[in-house]
């Protein structure tokens, strides 16, 4: 992962150090020099990539040649913006998606089943970007109902730093008017991700419930007479959780993809944008480091989903 | 992080994509046993010289096209391919003109508007028809080209090849897509075309991974052995009697693409890394919104445009898919922006 | 498969989590709603009044000696003091700051004389020492503004004065020293953090959290891509700013007119002349001449200009066939076609120039005369950068269907600002569009724009291509006095205008937007607004 992070930046036909330096200190020469033995620019690439990855074991991903921050410092902060936001639209959309793809499933081509369905694909279907900027013409510019852009308004100081999360370290430090502001600024960005990620949940969740249903322990289930929630919650969902924790995993990776076109029009600041910045202006150490960060999340995921896989289904650990 | 992640996830998503191939596969060839020799099917985008007519068998089932949802994305997806085609004779003024009143509300000249150069947007709407539809054509039919080829190979011949192609296309698919699409397009340079390799880059692996769970399906069968016995050769066994059975799921997984490709071209252009002005693309049109965005025209109709187009392969896409076994549907499934 | 459809029990289940889950989400849009209103008018009623000013950020560093960005000249004059200053928004007239100055006749030596208390936030007071330590500094390090100082040497001559020499005749210097880059840091602190007055100084990490200077206010937080908070210096020797607190805000343009009109921010400073128009009469609007210039360029070296934009006639062509005011009023009320390089508000600038005027027959005819046939000209601008406002991408349109008409094609190559500078810096690009802001408030900033200088060399015009304009330029930049200076810049521009490669296009209007609380705010070309002024 990180010789293609690597490779991709360095694929980059314009100099950094051109990109870096200002108007006036990039005409200088020795500047220049200064600044690519400063950033080790001036060795060979094979040299770069092993002193990249020296520096990796010691935690060290570089200084941003924008920020002139260390990249861990600027992720730092970046991380936990969009780690909020994605762990916010993800719960909301397990609850919700999952919960309108059972009982789309249950009422299986009645009026209801229909709608979702339609729904469901209007909501993959909606270009993220213009459903941002629509959801803020709105309650934004007409109605003035959700705050603007940005984590927090401007009169509020961030809580003291615990997890990075603003919600949760404002009621750490039980500063209460900062937790709803927080939570208000995720409000319209998190309803703009739901709708695209809650689209794929009813549409996966639907089809695995209908397979459940049609298997022999539903219908011996309900044959006993059991109530219908109780099939619903004891049989059925387990039954259709494998499936359906597949693709929360799967959602969860196309939720950051969704998050750079959202934060950039919510101006989040969070890994979205910062990818953005540094691949727009060639900061090769951040372009590497949000890469290595994205990679970790989607390795972590999977590998939590692998766990709680085992824990549901004991033939997985057999295997 | 040196090592490409992998592993356990990689053996679920076999897992399940083997059972639906087989379930896929057992349908499909029940269909040829009823045999009908029917000419090339519909779309033709494949690969050269399949015969499609057990393909087409299946996708002429009436009740695929005959449920409400997939006539409207069909009619829609008609509609604007006649728009793309027709568009000199429709559209009401040249897109590029600047040659009215700036950033006018809807009214009856301008029925969408004015932008902030005084171009109408109505026109440069229906022009822009022209730019995402046949590039998003060209993405999937080359993404879907190049993944199927490199799955085949990849699940047909298993070992070294399969680990490389595989471990490749797990690299690709750890990254966002959109992230992977802007490096590449930032480093190349913004331009249309810049933008279309960018998205072949990333958006090949979800069919290579199909084709190679579908022939992994389909290699051990009992008909594809007894060709090989017969002394076919790699390719022809891949060519004459798996990939006839194997490219309906592929081609579904296409038509629900194709919304995908016209989602992140258009996200492209909206970060400016896509078309070039002056060229009336839907995605850089929302941006100009973006900038004037109490002038809600702007956005509003090219950010419809998107939709209706997505949309509407989307339904198309969701009624083919439901022609197959419903468990295919989750192996086909393109889960991206 | 209808198993459940008699049971009307699991769908009232569904309903109810549903249900449950829409009304949890909408108590909390409603909760939040109301805390986010309460919140933003108790801020502002309260005794320590908070300012919020919106800016779309081009920070990279707090670091005066490493900052050369509107927004880092913004936060550093906040912060701290400098040996000279302006006042308000004239800067024809320099005022003292910590010191005031004396020069010699020939304009060579600089005698800057320390005057009044000033404190640094430590409570130390300034030392000459800390004036040279900060001047040779920015020297040192060699960073973005150190040019501001080339061919001066700083010594101190007494504990309340410093000369600066020139090595030639330097009568810009008095109007360079107000600028933010030259800000007087608190030496010992510094050197206790690795500051040095050279290339190895450590200290930017520092500055960009704690503020070492004499200023008004004081860092409270500082981050380059959402937002930098001021709070007091509580040593500040002069009279107390307005406002106790200040935050600085990363907000686009479009989103910056809803916040100052839903009163949530009290200043906009990065609102276009679109965007002014459809403000209510609840804010106020600051309208000034923007010390920005658009102009652009077209490559005279022979192999980049594909044997196009090198020609004579050819430029001609296009200096004829821009339709100015169709421009302007695109760029919105009260920009205005600036007649050569040097902007309005500075001495020496020319009002109007005969080659920039637009006449649609005269440009067919020049190009006619220029042999060019069709071929497609590349037209290079940055896309991700706006000028008070306006995005480069606007004008370049614009111009382009403008050539049309006179039979040019231009394809536009809009490319991010990083790579663009690359390329226009290397003079590669063949023609394109660009903006200049003034480094300090003289016309020999623009100098720069003549042949073999450093901006000439970009559009490939090669030192001693042209004598007419070097023999004017080197004219302007010997003279001396007001008169004479004037005079001598309006007889460059006009020879450039003749026979150079770039065409000035639009000075924009700059426009800040605040709510009726403000009471005093003013723009100035150098720092774009001082935070302690604003009332």
């Amino acid at each position: 992962m990180t010789l293609v992070t690597f490779t991709l930046a360095n694929l980059v036909p314009a100099d950094p150090a051109q990109a870096a330096l200002g108007e006036r200190a990039a005409s200088d020469p020795a500047i220049v020099a200064a600044f690519r033995e400063a950033q080790g620019l001036d060795k060979p690439v094979v040299t770069q990539y092993l002193v990249y990855i020296g520096h990796l074991f010691q935690g060290n991903l570089g200084t941003s040649t924008q920020s002139h921050n260390p990249v861990s410092q600027d992720l730092s902060v970046a991380f936990p913006a969009t780690a909020e936001l994605a762990l916010f639209v993800i719960v909301f959309s397990i609850i919700i998606g999952v919960g309108l793809g059972t009982w789309a499933a249950l009422r299986q081509n009645r009026f209801s089943d229909q709608l979702f369905r339609v729904l469901s694909l209007v909501g993959i279907s909606i270009p993220t970007f213009w459903l941002a900027l629509a959801a803020f013409y709105v309650f934004f510019y007409q109605l003035r109902l959700a705050p603007g852009t940005g984590r927090l308004s401007a009169s509020l100081q961030a809580p003291p730093r615990v997890t990075g999360l603003y919600t949760v370290d404002a009621l750490v430090a039980g500063q209460y008017t900062t937790f709803f502001n927080a939570l208000s600024h995720l409000i319209l960005p998190g309803l703009v991700l739901i709708l695209y990620t809650v689209g794929l949940l009813v549409r996966f969740s639907r089809s695995a419930v209908l397979d459940v249903l049609n298997q022999e322990y539903v219908l011996a289930a309900r044959a006993k007479g059991l109530s219908p929630s109780r099939v619903v919650f004891r049989y059925v969902l387990r039954g259709a959780s494998l499936p359906i924790l597949t693709i929360v995993g799967l959602a969860f990776g196309s939720l950051l993809s969704g998050t750079v076109l959202t934060e950039q029009v919510f101006g989040w600041g969070g890994i979205g944008q910062y990818a953005y910045k540094s691949a727009t202006t060639l900061d090769l150490p951040a372009v590497m480091g949000v890469g290595l960060v994205v990679g970790v999340v989607y390795i972590l995921t999977n590998f939590i989903i692998d766990v709680v896989y085992g824990v549901i289904d004991p033939r997985v650990r057999v295997q | 992080m040196a090592k490409p992640p992998g592993g356990a996830s990689d053996s679920r998503l076999e897992l399940e994509a083997d059972a639906a191939a087989t379930a896929v596969y057992d349908e499909v060839q029940d269909d040829r046993a009823g045999g009908s020799g029917g000419s090339a099917g519909p779309g033709g985008s494949g690969a050269s010289g399949v015969s499609f007519s057990a393909l087409r068998n299946r996708l002429r089932l009436p009740p695929t096209f005959r449920r409400p949802m997939a006539i409207i994305g069909m009619s829609i997806i008609v509609l604007w391919f006649l728009v793309a085609i027709f568009v000199p004779w429709i559209a009401p003024y040249d897109p590029l003109a600047q040659q009215f009143d700036r950033l006018q509300a809807p009214n009856a000249v301008n029925w969408f508007g004015t932008d902030s150069l005084g171009r109408d947007v109505l026109s440069r709407t229906l022009y822009g028809a022209r730019i995402s539809l046949p590039l998003a054509l060209i993405l999937v039919v080359a993404s879907a080209i190049i993944g199927s080829v490199l799955g085949a190979v990849a699940g047909y011949f298993g070992r070294a090849v399969d680990e490389i192609i595989m471990r490749f296309s797990d690299l690709v698919f750890a990254f966002p897509t959109i992230i992977l699409a802007m490096i590449v397009t930032a480093a190349l340079g913004p331009s249309l075309t810049n933008a279309v390799i960018a998205l072949l880059l990333v958006s090949w692996p979800s069919y290579a991974r199909v084709m190679r769970s579908m022939v992994l399906g389909a290699r051990s069968r009992e008909y594809v052995v007894a060709g090989r016995l017969l002394g076919f050769s790699p390719f022809t066994s891949l060519r004459r009697d798996i990939l006839p059975n194997v490219a309906a799921p592929v081609l579904v997984l296409a038509t629900l693409d194709f919304g995908n490709a016209i989602l992140l071209l258009s996200g492209l252009s909206f970060l400016g890394l896509g078309a070039t002005p002056p060229t009336p693309e839907w995605g850089a049109m929302v941006a100009d919104g973006v900038q004037q965005f109490s002038d809600w025209w702007l956005a509003a109709f090219p950010g419809l445009a998107i939709f209706t187009v997505v949309v509407a392969f989307n339904l198309v896409g969701d009624a083919l898919r439901d022609s197959l076994d419903p468990r295919t549907a989750g192996a086909v499934q393109g889960v991206k922006i | 498969m209808r198993i459940f459809n008699s049971g009307a029990g699991s769908t009232r289940a569904g309903l109810r989590i549903t249900g449950l889950v829409a009304i949890g989400l909408a108590s909390v849009l409603v909760v939040a709603g109301c805390t986010d209103n309460s919140q933003s008018t108790s801020s502002t009623s309260a005794a320590d009044k908070t300012l919020v000013i919106d800016k779309s950020f081009d920070l990279k560093t707090s670091d005066p000696a490493r900052a050369f960005e509107l927004t880092g000249s913004i936060v550093d004059k906040a912060i701290y003091e400098t040996v000279l200053d302006f006042d308000g928004s004239d800067v024809t007239k320099v005022q003292p700051g910590i010191a005031t100055f004396e020069e010699n006749a020939d304009n060579t030596v600089l005698t800057l004389t320390m005057t009044g208390t000033h404190t640094f936030s430590d409570g130390s007071p300034v030392t000459a020492d800390d004036i040279v330590f900060s001047l040779q500094r920015v020297q040192g390090i060699a960073g973005n503004p150190s040019f501001l100082l080339d061919g001066v040497t700083v010594a101190k001559t007494s504990d309340t004065t410093v000369t600066l020499t020139s090595a030639t005749s330097n009568p810009a210097l008095p109007f360079i020293l107000p600028n933010p880059s030259l800000g007087i840091l608190n030496s010992k602190v510094l050197m206790a953090n690795g500051g040095t007055t050279g290339a190895d100084d450590q200290a930017e990490a520092f500055l960009n959290k704690t503020s070492a200077g004499s200023g008004p206010y004081q860092l409270e937080s500082y981050d380059v891509t959402t937002k930098v908070a001021f709070a007091l210096n509580p040593n500040y020797a002069g009279d107390k700013p307005a406002y106790g607190r200040v935050v600085l805000e990363n907000v686009e343009g479009p989103t910056q007119k809803i916040n100052v009109q839903a009163g949530s921010t009290q200043i906009a400073l990065d609102l276009n002349a679109d965007q002014v128009q459809g403000m209510d009469s609840s804010v106020k609007i600051t309208k000034n001449a923007s010390p920005y210039l658009i102009y652009s360029w077209y490559n005279q070296d022979p192999a980049v200009s594909g044997g196009v934009t090198d020609n004579a006639d050819f430029v001609k062509a296009v200096r004829q066939g821009i339709d100015y005011s169709k421009l302007l009023s695109i760029a919105g009320e009260g920009s205005t076609q600036p007649g050569g390089m040097v902007p309005s508000m500075f001495l020496g600038a020319i009002e109007s120039d005969p080659a920039n005027v637009f006449d649609l027959d005269k440009a067919k005819a020049s190009l006619a005369a220029s042999g060019y046939s069709g071929q497609p000209v590349t037209f290079s601008y940055p896309n991700d950068i706006t000028v008070n406002g306006l995005q480069m991408q606007t004008p370049a349109e614009a111009i382009q269907s403008q050539l049309k008409d006179v039979g040019i094609t231009l394809t536009l190559a809009p490319s991010p600002i990083s790579t663009f500078l690359d390329a226009f810096r290397a003079g590669t690009l063949q023609s394109g569009i660009m903006y200049w802001g003034p480094d300090y408030p003289d016309p020999a900033d623009y100098l720069v724009f003549n042949p073999g200088e450093s901006l000439g060399k970009r559009a490939g015009w090669a030192a001693g291509s042209d004598p007419t304009v070097t023999a004017a330029a080197d004219a302007a930049a010997a003279a001396s006095g007001d008169d004479a200076r004037k005079t001598a810049y309006e007889a460059w521009q006009n020879a450039a205008n003749a026979s150079g490669p770039f065409i000035p296009v639009i000075q924009p209007g700059q426009y800040a937007v605040s709510t009726s609380e403000i009471t005093q705010l003013d723009l100035n070309p150098v720092w774009t607004v001082d935070i302690a002024d604003i009332k």
